[in-house]
């Protein structure tokens, strides 16, 4: 066991064995997406690789922001931007929680003197127009995994499905650690969470609680809602088989993302109201039920043409 | 038919082994396998109907079935073919026909072998073939795929692919096994690319390895040794003993809570029970919040102690059969730490705004898509209590003061709904809020309204503590119904999606146990003029009037399940012929209750016998039933004797039921009628109504339709009373 280990793995190494680990089980690790993001799974890298028939399996480290759970970095557990593990098997081998367990195994957590369990959460994202399946992996009474068999994805129902994953990095390392506060967490030997992270969780709290304007930030939603729409009509407008090969789709992925998150934003600061919200949802679920609609179109016939 | 012998049975055990499978749909997934196993072994003629029961277990990994006696092969069977008719099969020399050979040909024996069967349509030509059963393995490995699939769930998934197979969670392992010990096997058959075997697995602690199973006894014994209790049973009983094991010697007891208990049960193979420790600083916190936390998010018992004060202790169910290190308990502790952090920052961060500060906010919550806002409800709420404060101080029910009171809460009652901590602890919604008022110095009369006023949420659960508190429920159930009905929210068959009839009942309960004189029809009418009218369309009168008979059916739900009085006397208290005050439902019951008592006495059958003839009579003749503006009865053109005592009868009754009614005295009141049972006995016996002569035929109904209005459906439409059986006095 080495010295690290003995007192719980530090931030990095951490992170490192569980990448390591994916690797070794023949997944790709890609890096995290430049973008906010609310959770890994709106990275393109899940959104349009579990759409279709061909297998795939990724595991990054994504920053992900929930602007409701910003608390100007007083909170010992709760966090505007915290850090996921994305894991991505597509299809999901048969021993698929049995080798998750192995990962938790490989950062020093041992099931003879810890309780693991499953509990049922069927986790939803109504803004990407996806749902699966699924537990909270609960680690002593802490959730630390959500583990979803994904059923479906901009608006989609998948075939092959795919087992997400997605780890919350945070606190599984303030348990390795036994510490109480996130910000007491090793980073590596010499410096902590709060040395790295701390001032920019108190920076991006004021932000969105005190400085985000509710009108520029509709404003910039709308923005970004119309450029996304205006080239999704340059699409759509073109008959099925005379659509452009050429077109921009990630970036009009960028554009919902970026709607989506300012939607965040302003449901932290309460600024819509429940009638409104419902609306804005269906919204930015267009935009990303037709993004997964050319993804489809166009990934597909490249698989065929591969075949021959 | 079935060829009967000595069947050899054998037992089979059946284990699907599936990913964790949810807590709160275990039992029943548990009891569909079961029942499906069972129903297909029947229809398969694989156990007999006099053999041994299926047991089912289960734990989150697995669903059990054990058959203890499975015949070995299923009995065979004779069938019968019937042919040609005899007489047509034959010439009239004996000689077999064309037919009758055709048929033997078709089914390949000669002619000579075929028998004469007696048919109720006659004699026919035919054959018995015995159909030799199948083996119970064979028809097993074909069945148990679809007794599996066919089980049914809330909400399933695919998992291979979308053409694939549907279950719970994924299926991982089935274990089939037919027969015990050197004699066993498998069943074979594949379930989503699963195939059957005869291994089990044990807890995941236990590791992955395959456990061979050679029959239950042994089965049962391996999955001990590797931590799983397949009995729910049991692991009830371990974990009750176990919490009292660990609170032993301390005189602390964990909260009851039976749907935590199951819950525990059904989310572990190998339960065992672990005291921890918080800081006793989060005591501060209200006992409300501190339970819910520490129940509905992480499934901890909270501890209390002799005096039923909230210790700094809690007991959780862990899934493992020790804690040698005491890592388990500090992980607990640190998440509960952790969550009550949370719980303390919402308290005071809310605390800092006023309940009142936040009416406006509740203008973006929707209360229903087309019935606006929560700021809408309030403002329709404050017509509808406002009406019901005036009618029930008009009643001596309230006083001004608690109208003050009930305005106030109105105003304060749904402004939990924008606190972090209600968006947090949804459940709490109304407890939160009265604990707020609290501390923020209302009246101690308006923070406790505002805490009850979701109460009760079915008819077992208390209504609120106060008549401030029973006034504002009233108000915002009214206002949900009346509202709902207008938009058609109303609810049809077993839909309820607005889940109206827990709201009428719950209108009808706060009517009868807390605001006794409140006239609910008086009530339905303000609400529906506060409620009903901002609806552009629709129509109050058809409104109010939809409202009243869905309360009745609420009422008469509530009298009949709740009260546990008679369908028949439910019927005749609530009946739309009895005139007067049946809108209060407290009255209603009171006089239900009494009808209840004498109603099975000889004398009130028979009266109630007489009302249902006099109802008759007086449907028969068209005349008028609720007598509101019949004539007088002519004294001079009562005949001597029955028509004249009846009459006679009539008038003293009547003036005893005034006087009965003012005492509120309905027991007395149905006596009462009764006693006039041998004069309405002797009238009908010697008095046709129907007479010739029209004047004296006009004063007789006329006497019928006051004796009805007076005295037959006046607390109760005796006619509504069964008497079948019962009543050989009169006919």
């Amino acid at each position: 066991m080495t010295k690290s280990a003995e007192n719980g793995l530090t931030f990095q190494e951490m992170v490192r064995r569980l990448t390591d680990f994916w690797a070794h089980h023949g997944a790709v690790v890609a890096l995290p997406y430049d973008l906010e993001v609310g959770a890994g799974t709106m990275c393109p890298e899940t959104f349009f690789r579990v759409l279709g028939p061909n297998p795939w399996s990724v595991a990054y480290v994504q920053p992900s922001r929930r602007p409701a759970d910003g608390r100007y970095g007083e909170n010992p557990n709760r966090l505007i931007k915290h850090t996921q593990l994305q894991v991505i098997l597509k299809p999901p081998p048969e021993t698929v929680q049995d080798i998750y367990l192995c990962s938790l195994k490989d950062i020093g957590i041992d099931f003879h003197h810890h309780d693991i369990r499953f509990e049922e959460d069927n986790w939803e994202a109504p803004t990407l127009g996806a749902w699966g399946i699924g537990w909270q992996v609960m680690l002593d009474g802490l959730e630390i995994t959500q583990f979803t068999y994904f059923q479906q994805s901009g608006g989609v129902d998948l075939d092959p499905i795919s087992v997400e994953l997605t780890y919350g990095l945070e606190r599984i390392a303030a348990f390795l650690q036994n510490v109480n506060n996130v910000y007491d967490v090793k980073w590596n030997n010499s410096l902590k969470y709060r040395d790295l992270r701390h001032r920019e969780e108190f920076e991006l709290s004021l932000y969105d609680f005190e400085c985000a304007s509710p009108d520029s930030t509709r404003q910039l939603f709308e923005i970004y809602e119309s450029e996304a729409a205006r080239l999704l009509k340059d699409y759509f407008n073109v008959d099925r088989d005379h659509r452009p090969t050429r077109f921009p789709l990630r970036k009009v992925y960028e554009f919902c993302l970026k709607c989506s998150h300012l939607f965040n934003i302003l449901d932290a600061r309460g600024a819509i109201s429940v009638t409104e919200r419902v609306a804005l949802i269906a919204r930015i679920r267009k935009i990303a039920t037709e993004v997964a609609q050319i993804y489809l179109e166009q990934s597909i016939p490249a698989a065929e043409v591969e075949q021959v | 038919m079935t060829v009967e012998k000595a069947q050899l049975t054998e037992p089979l055990l059946l284990e699907v082994g599936v990913e964790e499978i949810p807590a709160r749909f275990l039992a029943g997934s548990e009891q569909s396998l079961g029942e499906r196993l069972t129903e297909t072994l029947q229809g398969l003629r694989l156990v007999r109907p006099d053999g041994s029961r299926a047991s089912t277990f289960s734990t989150p990994r697995r669903l059990v079935v054990f058959v203890p006696e499975v015949v070995l092969r299923q009995p065979d069977e004779l069938e019968e073919i019937v042919g040609p008719p005899v007489k047509v099969a034959f010439d009239p020399e004996g000689k077999p026909t064309r037919a009758a050979e055709s048929f033997a040909e078709r089914n390949s024996v000669p002619v000579r072998k075929l028998l004469k069967i007696e048919t109720p349509k006659g004699l026919y030509l035919g054959l018995r073939k015995r159909a030799r059963g199948r083996a119970a393995r064979e028809i097993l490995a074909a069945a148990l795929p679809d007794v599996i699939l066919g089980v049914s769930f809330p909400k399933s998934m695919y998992w291979t692919e979308k053409a694939g197979p549907r279950f719970i969670r994924p299926i991982r392992w089935i274990l089939a096994l037919l027969g015990e010990g050197e004699n066993s096997r498998m069943v074979p058959f594949e379930i989503a690319g699963v195939k059957s075997g005869r291994s089990t697995y044990g807890h995941r602690v236990a590791g992955s390895k395959a456990i061979p199973v050679k029959g239950f006894g042994q089965y049962i014994e391996e999955l001990h040794e590797h931590q799983v209790e397949i009995d729910p049973r049991k692991r009830s009983e371990i974990i009750r003993s176990e919490i009292k094991a660990v609170l032993e010697g301390r005189n602390l007891n964990a909260v009851k809570d039976e749907d935590l208990h199951d819950w525990v049960i059904n989310s572990t193979e190998w339960p065992h029970a672990l005291l921890g420790n918080f800081d006793p600083r989060f005591l501060h916190l209200p006992r409300e919040i501190l339970v819910t936390v520490m129940r509905d998010h992480q499934k901890y018992f909270a501890v209390e102690d002799a005096s039923g004060a909230l210790q700094p202790n809690f007991v959780t169910i862990m899934n493992l059969g020790q804690d040698a290190a005491g890592l388990i308990r500090n992980g607990h502790e640190r998440v509960l730490t952790a969550r009550f952090a949370d719980a303390e920052f919402f308290w005071q961060t809310d605390l800092r705004v006023r309940l009142e500060a936040r009416q406006e906010s509740l203008a973006s919550v929707t209360f229903q898509a087309q019935l606006g806002s929560y700021a809408d409800k309030v403002e329709r709420m404050a017509g509808i209590a406002g009406g019901i404060c005036t009618q029930l101080e008009q009643q001596g029910e309230i006083e001004a003061h608690e109208t003050e009171y009930v305005m106030r809460v109105v105003r304060l009652c749904k402004c939990d709904l924008v606190t972090q901590m209600v968006r947090e602890f949804t459940e709490l919604q109304g407890v939160v809020g009265g604990l707020y008022a609290r501390e923020q110095g209302e009246p101690s009369e308006v923070a406790d309204a505002i805490y009850d006023h979701y109460k009760p949420t079915s008819v077992g659960e208390a209504c609120p503590r106060s008549k401030v508190g029973a006034v504002v429920a009233l108000a915002d159930r009214l206002d949900s119904v009346v509202a709902g009905f207008a938009v058609g929210l109303e609810p049809t068959g077993s839909s309820d999606p607005f889940g109206l009839r827990r709201a009428g009942n719950g209108i009808v309960k706060i009517a009868i146990e807390s605001l006794s004189r409140l006239d609910l029809g008086l009530a339905i009418a303000t609400a529906v003029e506060f409620a009903g009218k901002i609806f552009a369309g629709s129509k109050e009168d058809a409104l109010g009037e939809q409202v009243e008979n869905f309360l009745r059916e609420r009422m008469e739900f509530y009298f009949r399940e709740v009260e546990g009085l008679r369908y028949d006397t439910v019927r005749s208290i609530l009946s739309p012929n009895v005139s007067g005050r049946l809108n209060v439902p407290a009255t209603a019951l009171a006089r239900a209750r009494s009808l209840e008592l004498v109603r099975d006495t000889e004398d009130f059958l028979a009266l109630a016998a007489a009302a249902k003839r006099t109802r008759n009579i007086l449907t028969k003749s068209g005349g008028v039933m609720d007598g509101g503006g019949a004539p007088a009865v002519n004294v001079g053109l009562l005949g001597d004797g029955p028509e004249r005592e009846l009459y006679a009868a009539y008038e003293g009754l009547k003036k005893d039921l005034e006087s009965l009614e003012r005492a509120g005295d309905f027991g007395a009141s149905f006596r009462a009628m009764a006693g006039i049972r041998s004069q309405v006995d002797l009238f009908f016996d010697k008095v046709l109504v129907m007479a010739e002569d029209p004047a004296v035929r006009e004063n007789r109904l006329r006497l019928l339709i006051h004796l009805n209005r007076d005295v037959f459906a006046r607390f109760a439409d005796l006619s509504e009373i069964a008497v079948e059986n019962r009543g050989s006095a009169v006919t």
